[in-house]
């Protein structure tokens, strides 16, 4: 395809000026994302996307598209880098929105199109990206851009239980307008389920990467209500630290899990910390990196006293057998259940039903279950149930 | 778009205040250069300790219970423990989390929002303040019983609040443990089933323990609610006669909800029902048809909201909407 970059207005030396002061919003569309669902396929990663297509499957995303297009009211604030064709082109043409078209695709479209037009985009400058599809494509363009910029993720997938997804299309319009006033933004879970599982019935998910999202305060709500939170996610997650970090007894060994809470824990402490993996610290010092069961089998040998340290995944609360598998049962039976801590923002809990734990070992997952104490806050703790 | 939203996100009463009441408080209007005359702050008091048989030097008046539950956590924080719920009335959350030195929060967990007794005395092991809504907001839920009252009044280093916001349309009441048990206090409003939210007028039925603390705490009362109040326990059947059409409202409308399956409704023993929706960001699209209900996605999962109960009109619009919406959506699923 021939190479396309221009600007739909007459005036281009104004609309270029006008771009340097709006705002630059990039949008990709995955044009399969949601097909298989209406013919109870789960899912269109690889070659169930052909499967759906002989069982009649529709495009669902161009709907959404133009849903959370039509719902943007300061539209003049916004240029919008939009993937080719059916990727974004194809629905911005109905709206008046100046846009600019970014990359090239072929006929039948990959996530290697999302990765390698995201990329395209950054390099052009973006400072959003709004992306129409599902878990997977969030992965996709989890692995192309990763926390460079933040993102809006529009629902259009079979599977989207990553919690960086917005609520829906309306949400999603609310996001951009909110990024185009703010730039306050805060870290949302993007989750790798298994669609071979998910097919069978079975949820198996596992922590994939942390995408940024514009932070949206809730702002339908009664007054009383939306009085009470305040502070951002970032603060509220260094209280958290601070606290832990009070807290830690310098005779035992700490094995912080994955994800940014507990990032923000070895940041207080000045250590390092691996995003997804398991580290561990003695006196403030980590003393491992990055950990597989053996290695941190081989750290008891050394240290008599240890705690884990855990945060429950966005959406399904998992604190243990998703994301850290690590954390396997010989390693859980000799850390002891009263040496399980679990730390999450109040945001964070609050959302969840209960903690969830799925060890694979189903006499340590119900020893596990009933009640556990979570810290919360700075010197704040809640009795949240645990299920297995 | 309705002219007018209606109003189901304050768990207010739709029926508006008796004839007699209005009349009353717009009196008291022409003397609005004055602070309310202690004589009828104390007529208020008899008044209030007549409906809710305790002796008056038992009742503490103020403008708003919330005010008082912010005094409690306010004068009690140092040196205790703050036991509460979550989800709970979101004012006392705020304020346990403003001034908490300690704070621990027993999560209400869907489906059935059970408080466990066992979780709440193991928690008793230290001087604490234990603040319970009973029936609880967001959920509409009796927590306690007096059996458990009973158990949580006899730890002596323990402070019981119980917040029966919501007790005349529950009907159940622990107020006549407070002259035996000192270290329990009750706080009530009228804002609520006397279909005064505009007045603010709360009041607290405390035990022995509180008096030393309360008794600097003297609020004078704004005149017009103030009059307001004093006309409407003159004749608590108008209350009581609303309170009868709400809750007939409330079960119609729970029925009707639930007969379609549409979605999910808890029982409720109050003026308000908590729904699990499956419609995404529900609230946004009946504000845009004029209806106003509570999302309570910050303090539950998502899809929780709270509907107040409105008169019959208002309760038809918001089942009409709902499923109007609902449909609009299904239609659009794939």
């Amino acid at each position: 395809m021939k190479k396309r970059a221009k600007f739909f207005h007459q005036d281009r030396d104004v609309e270029k000026a006008d771009i340097d002061m709006k705002r630059k919003i990039g949008l990709i569309v995955n044009p399969v994302a949601g097909m298989g669902g209406s013919v109870g396929l789960k899912g269109t990663d690889g070659e169930i996307y052909k499967k759906a297509l002989a069982l009649g499957a529709k495009p669902v995303t161009p709907e959404r598209t133009q849903d959370v297009l039509s719902h943007i009211r300061h539209n003049e604030s916004i240029t919008l880098f939009v993937a080719p064709g059916k990727m974004g082109e194809r629905y911005i043409r109905r709206n008046d929105m100046p846009y600019r078209v970014i990359g090239t695709v072929a006929r039948e479209t990959s996530k290697e199109d999302t990765k390698r037009i995201s990329a395209k985009m950054l390099n052009n400058g973006i400072e959003l990206l709004v992306f129409v599809g599902g878990d997977g494509t969030a992965r996709d363009i989890y692995d192309s851009i990763n926390s460079k910029i933040p993102v809006v993720a529009v629902p259009g997938g079979v599977k989207v239980f990553s919690s960086v997804f917005a609520v829906s299309a309306r949400a999603a319009a609310e996001m951009i307008e909110t990024f185009v006033e703010s730039t306050d933004v805060i870290e949302e879970e993007v989750l790798d389920i298994d669609e071979d599982a998910f097919r069978e019935g079975n949820l198996a998910s596992r922590l994939y990467g942390y995408l940024l999202v514009p932070n949206v305060k809730k702002l339908l709500q009664g007054a009383k209500e939306a009085s009470v939170i305040s502070g951002s996610s970032v603060e509220w997650k260094k209280e958290l630290a601070t606290y832990t970090v009070e807290e830690m007894d310098k005779r035992v060994l700490y094995l912080l899990g994955p994800g940014t809470t507990l990032k923000a824990i070895a940041d207080e402490l000045g250590a390092p910390k691996t995003l997804l993996g398991i580290d561990a610290i003695f006196e403030g010092k980590s003393v491992g990196a990055d950990l597989n069961e053996k290695g941190i089998l081989e750290l008891f040998d050394k240290y008599e006293k240890r705690k884990i340290i855990l945060t429950p995944i966005g959406g399904n609360g998992f604190i243990l057998g998703r994301g850290s598998k690590q954390f396997t049962p010989e390693v859980i039976k000799q850390v002891d259940r009263e040496n399980i801590m679990v730390v999450a923002t109040r945001d964070k809990i609050n959302r969840l039903d209960c903690l969830r734990v799925d060890t694979g070992d189903s006499d340590l997952d119900r020893l596990l279950s009933g009640y556990m104490e979570v810290t919360v806050g700075y010197k704040e703790k809640m009795m949240v149930k645990v299920r297995c | 778009m309705l002219k007018e939203p209606i109003k189901l996100n304050m768990n207010e009463v739709a029926y508006p205040p008796s004839k007699e009441i209005i009349e009353t408080a717009r009196k008291s209007l022409m003397d609005l250069n004055r602070y309310s005359d202690p004589e009828d702050m104390e007529r208020l008091l008899g008044l209030l300790a007549d409906y809710s048989g305790v002796p008056k030097n038992h009742i503490i008046q103020s403008p708003g219970s919330d005010l008082l539950l912010r005094e409690i956590i306010h004068t009690y924080s140092k040196g205790r423990k703050i036991v509460i719920v979550s989800p709970s009335f979101f004012p006392t959350v705020q304020a346990a989390k403003q001034f908490a030195t300690k704070l621990i929060s027993i999560r209400l967990s869907p489906p059935d929002f059970d408080l466990n007794p066992d979780l709440l005395l193991d928690q008793l092991n230290e001087p604490c303040l234990v603040i319970l809504d009973n029936p609880n907001n967001p959920t509409g839920k009796i927590l306690l019983d007096r059996k458990m009252v009973g158990s949580l009044v006899d730890h002596r280093d323990v402070l019981i609040v119980v917040d029966e916001a919501y007790y005349e349309f529950s009907g159940i009441s622990f107020a006549d443990m407070v002259q035996e048990h000192p270290n329990l206090a009750i706080t009530r409003t009228m804002d609520k089933a006397f279909s005064l939210a505009g007045a603010r007028i709360g009041y607290m039925i405390a035990g022995e323990a509180f008096f030393d603390a309360f008794s600097s705490f003297h609020m004078i009362l704004p005149r017009p609610g103030l009059f307001a109040a004093i006309q409407a326990l003159k004749d608590p059947d108008y209350m009581r006669r609303n309170v009868c059409r709400v809750i007939a409202e409330r079960e119609r409308v729970w029925n009707a909800l639930n007969d379609n399956l549409a979605v999910q409704v808890y029982k409720s023993m109050t003026n308000f029902l908590l729904i699990k929706t499956d419609v995404p960001d529900i609230v946004g699209k009946l504000a845009d048809i004029g209806i106003l209900i509570s999302d309570l996605s910050n303090q539950l999962s998502s899809g929780f909201i709270r509907v107040s109960i409105g008169n019959r009109e208002e309760n038809d619009a918001f089942i009409t909407g709902y499923m109007k919406i609902r449909e609009t959506c299904s239609q659009k699923k794939f």
